[in-house]
């Protein structure tokens, strides 16, 4: 296949699906499956042209940057695209099953083109190399969410609500430091002011800018507020693509900018800064999770704790001992933990709609009603969470670690390990209580009936994410070296 | 720019000032949503006078126009004798932190924005505006540099009605009594005004200030005016028949041409030279009229039912 | 010229404080508006301080304005349906979202 018109297939296709969807509500579903079935061939094409000739630039329009807009394929893209995909097509597959336990209409008619919106956002964010254009698809990306979200009804408005303001002012800040960028170097494009940005006021004040805006977006501590109500009541497939690919996607144009035009600023102040929000993040967002007692609360909290740890990449890359060991960890992180925390959130639904509640107290034991599929899936997700080998979530902190030790920065890799046993501690919670339950009525607050028969294809999809977070970390080789062959760094 | 100029932009900034603060701080939310719509115009003087014509005819149909009458819509569904009792607006708080966050701010930001260089890209935009199939540097960027960006924000103007529409149906027709008896005429008459004034501006956009936006908000904000004088919108049908196809058109047209481009062996939305022209022509009137009925369509501010009579849902 | 810089960042200024200081709702989405506003100022006037006028600033100002009119009108929206919910007044700080 052209590898143009793939770059291209890869942004166009899920907002011309979003029309579809829209204009013919009936084939929505279909719409939506279709363009994942689409998208995984794709993708796979540019996979293999990244693996041959490395990372190119493809520009729109044929206008070459200042004037035109560019897109960026190297490993960074290729792995969220590849992430976004899989964790968006397992939640489609999800919602088409839980859609035959639902009748609320005015949601199923208008949740699909929301969620194709939604992906097609996402696609075009990793694939865009333009601060401006970024600007517009976060506005978009935020918009998609918000309106998912709401859609739970009920409390989910005022979450929902909450995440708008948070998300509107935190692309206004990002706006108001491109604008200082462009003011000052007279270029939109990331790679470009790369080669361009200096070390000087203008361009600390946009870096600071939008770094407050990003952080707000990406709900980095201590700007999460937001994300716990938002992830925690909407609905479970919304909730997996929101936890595993919209907060990343903030912090990949973090990485893409720090990494980009801001990199003679980040050794020193900048790069200790964000790790430091990092280390609060995975140890406050962990404390918080452990006190939850919802189970897609705890879920939630876990993504603030989560997130922290990539900050780590920061001040470990910026060590400069093994940077890019520290690279390939923060990525390798990224892809675990957005495959198990899609997983986690999809078996949650499961559970959820099989108990009546996500209380934790009120979720049955596991081998009551045919519940064991979601509880695998958890199980599996939580192994690759706290890092167990041979998951990829274990190797991603395996190397992040290296890398804290090749530094000597003791302090990052304590709370690498602190971490990880604050994950095993909140995700144990989750297993404790139904593994200690041996049949319905011995749970610890009885259910309210029976549970409830689930399409088998809602637990299957979560099975299938936890299945490929394990399965990161056991080709983690083939991985790391496709990393480097895709230009690791940016 | 001379004494008086300076005199104007002096006054023009301390209006603008006073009423962003009232817009935000009067008594009163009919009030601060007034003090807004004006800020919104004195918007499109400012814009004038910094030489963006484009943006002020966008400001003043959009800024203005169609957000002012969203605010309004709003204010309206609200409960009013509540909103008047709990007024509130914590201005006195936190004064000790205000103060001087926002001097610093101002000396910081403006102090930075003061030193900007600001080298712009005037140059390369005009040296390859002969390639670009128009003559209005504005609508080269907007339709052809950077028609990316385009495409995107009509796909937000077009997700922007499905998350309005996704949250529950329209509240229209909702307070016939506020409808002056004059309103249905007038709407009448000046309904056709608008759609020239639409057509001229759309003709105008290739070589001078104008174009699709304006085009389109202007004939929004006619669509506006007409449901406000009582007609009765003839987005309805089940499952809103041809409408939805009307209200994707403008982005379902610019990713046809940005694919249908490729079939020459040219990359994504690159034009060949000798058909942007009317390649940009073809994308500014279906752009142009989706956005104005994407404008009222976000006027509607929830799903329109199948039949209005009826109002059984679509 | 100069004016209109302090101009932008004084809206700035006044929105930001807005957003933050008012608990209703609607005050809120207007904060927000004149803090976009203000940076849509920042970037016309570096627009006109180029050189030769600068076009790129007027074609992301004008895809900004349509930008926010639509994020404008989904976030009165929902607060309508927010305040309907609750059925109280229509100002205070969000009450059911504090209990999580």
């Amino acid at each position: 296949m052209n590898i143009t018109l793939a770059t291209a297939l890869v942004a166009g296709l899920p907002l011309t699906a979003a029309a579809v969807a829209f204009a013919h509500p009936r084939v929505g579903r279909m719409a939506a499956l279709g363009t994942g079935l689409l998208l995984l061939p794709v993708l796979a094409v540019l996979v293999l042209e990244a693996l041959r000739t490395g990372p190119w630039r493809h520009n729109l329009g044929g206008w070459t940057a200042p004037l035109g807009i560019g897109w960026q394929v190297d490993a960074l893209a290729l792995t969220l695209l590849a992430l976004t995909t899989l964790v968006a097509l397992a939640a489609a597959v999800y919602r088409v099953a839980e859609g035959r336990l639902t009748r609320d209409s005015r949601y199923r008619r208008y949740f699909w083109p929301l969620w194709l919106f939604l992906w097609g956002g996402l696609n075009a964010l990793f694939l865009s190399a333009d601060l401006f254009n970024l600007y517009v698809i976060l506005e978009m990306v935020s918009l998609a969410a918000v309106a998912l979200i709401a859609a739970a009804g009920g409390p989910a408005l005022a979450a929902a609500w909450r995440y708008f303001l948070a998300t509107l002012l935190g692309s206004t800040l990002y706006l108001l430091g491109v604008a200082l960028l462009y003011g000052q170097y007279g270029a939109l494009d990331v790679s470009l002011l790369s080669g361009r940005a200096e070390e000087e006021l203008v361009t600390l004040a946009a870096a600071v800018m939008i770094t407050l805006g990003l952080l707000l977006k990406g709900a980095i501590f201590p700007l999460h507020f937001w994300l716990p109500p938002a992830h925690g009541r909407a609905h479970a497939a919304v909730s997996a693509v929101l936890s595993a690919v919209v907060v990343t996607a903030a912090f990949y144009l973090l990485l893409r900018l720090w990494f980009g035009p801001f990199a003679g600023m980040l050794p020193g102040l900048p790069a200790q800064l964000l790790g430091l929000l990092g280390a609060a993040a995975v140890l406050w967002g962990g404390v918080l999770a452990l006190l939850q007692r919802h189970l897609k609360m705890v879920i939630a909290y876990s993504t603030v704790s989560q997130l922290g740890f990539a900050l780590l990449v920061f001040p470990l890359a910026a060590a400069d001992a093994l940077p890019d060991q520290a690279h390939a960890g923060m990525l390798m992180l990224l892809l675990a933990h957005g495959l198990a925390k899609g997983s986690l959130f999809l078996a949650a639904g499961c559970l959820a709609w099989q108990w009546g509640s996500d209380h934790l107290r009120r979720i049955g034991p596991p081998m009551a009603g045919g519940s064991l599929p979601a509880w695998i899936a958890i199980a599996l997700a939580a192994a690759s969470l706290v890092g167990l080998p041979p998951s990829g979530g274990f190797v991603a902190k395996w190397w992040l670690l290296e890398s804290a030790l090749a530094a000597r920065a003791w302090p990052w890799a304590a709370v690498i390990v602190l971490g990880t046993f604050i994950t095993a501690g909140y995700l144990w919670r989750i297993l404790r209580d139904p593994l200690r339950a041996t049949s319905v009525d011995s749970a610890v607050v009885p259910a309210q009936g029976p549970p409830l028969p689930i399409p088998l294809a809602m637990p299957w999809a979560a099975l299938l994410l936890a299945l490929a977070a394990i399965a990161s970390g056991l080709f983690a080789t083939a991985l790391r070296s496709a990393f480097a062959a895709g230009g690791l760094a940016g | 720019m001379g004494a008086p100029g300076l005199a104007f932009d002096g006054i023009l900034g301390a209006a603008l000032l006073w009423t962003a603060w009232q817009a935000i701080h009067a008594a009163g939310l009919f009030r601060a949503v007034v003090s807004f719509m004006v800020f919104g115009l004195l918007m499109a003087l400012a814009w004038v006078r910094l030489e963006a014509p484009d943006i002020a005819l966008a400001e003043a149909a959009i800024g203005a126009g169609i957000t002012g009458a969203l605010l309004l819509s709003a204010l309206g569904r609200l409960d009013w004798e509540a909103g008047r009792a709990t007024d509130e607006c914590l201005r006195g708080r936190d004064r000790a932190f205000w103060v001087p966050t926002g001097l610093l701010l101002l000396a910081g930001l403006g102090g930075a924005a003061w030193l900007l260089p600001a080298p712009g890209l005037g140059e390369p935009v005009a040296a390859e505006l002969g390639r670009s199939g128009v003559e209005n540097p504005v609508t080269a960027v907007l339709l052809n540099f950077r028609a990316w960006d385009t495409l995107l924000e009509i796909a937000i103007l077009l997700l922007g009605v499905v998350a309005l529409w996704s949250l529950g149906p329209t509240p229209w027709p909702s307070s016939p009594e506020l409808v002056s008896p004059a309103l249905p005429m007038l709407g009448r008459v000046l309904f056709p005004a608008f759609v020239l004034v639409s057509a001229y501006l759309l003709w105008r956009g290739s070589h001078a200030p104008g174009g699709a936006f304006p085009a389109g908000a202007v004939m929004g904000a006619g669509g506006v005016l007409m449901l406000m004088a009582g007609a009765r919108p003839w987005l309805s049908g089940d499952v809103h028949g041809p409408w939805r196809w009307a209200l994707a058109l403008g982005m379902v047209a610019m990713l046809g041409v940005a694919f249908a481009v490729m079939t020459g062996g040219h990359g994504f939305f690159e034009y060949p030279v000798e058909l942007a022209g009317r390649l940009i022509l073809l994308l500014e009137l279906a752009a142009g009229l989706s956005i104005a009925l994407l404008l009222f369509a976000l006027y509607l501010g929830g799903e329109p039912p199948a039949d209005w009579e009826t109002r059984r849902p679509a | 010229m100069t004016l209109y810089l302090l101009l932008a960042v004084a809206l700035l200024i006044i929105g930001l404080h807005g957003l933050f200081v008012c608990a209703q709702l609607m005050r809120k989405i207007l904060a927000l508006n004149v803090l976009t506003t203000a940076v849509f100022l920042l970037l016309v006037v570096l627009a006109q301080a180029a050189e030769v006028l600068d076009p790129v600033p007027h074609a992301m100002v004008l895809t900004g304005i349509v930008v926010t009119v639509s994020t404008t009108a989904v976030a009165l929206g929902l607060m309508v349906r927010l305040l309907e919910r609750r059925g109280g007044p229509v100002s205070g700080r969000d009450r059911d979202s504090r209990n999580s």
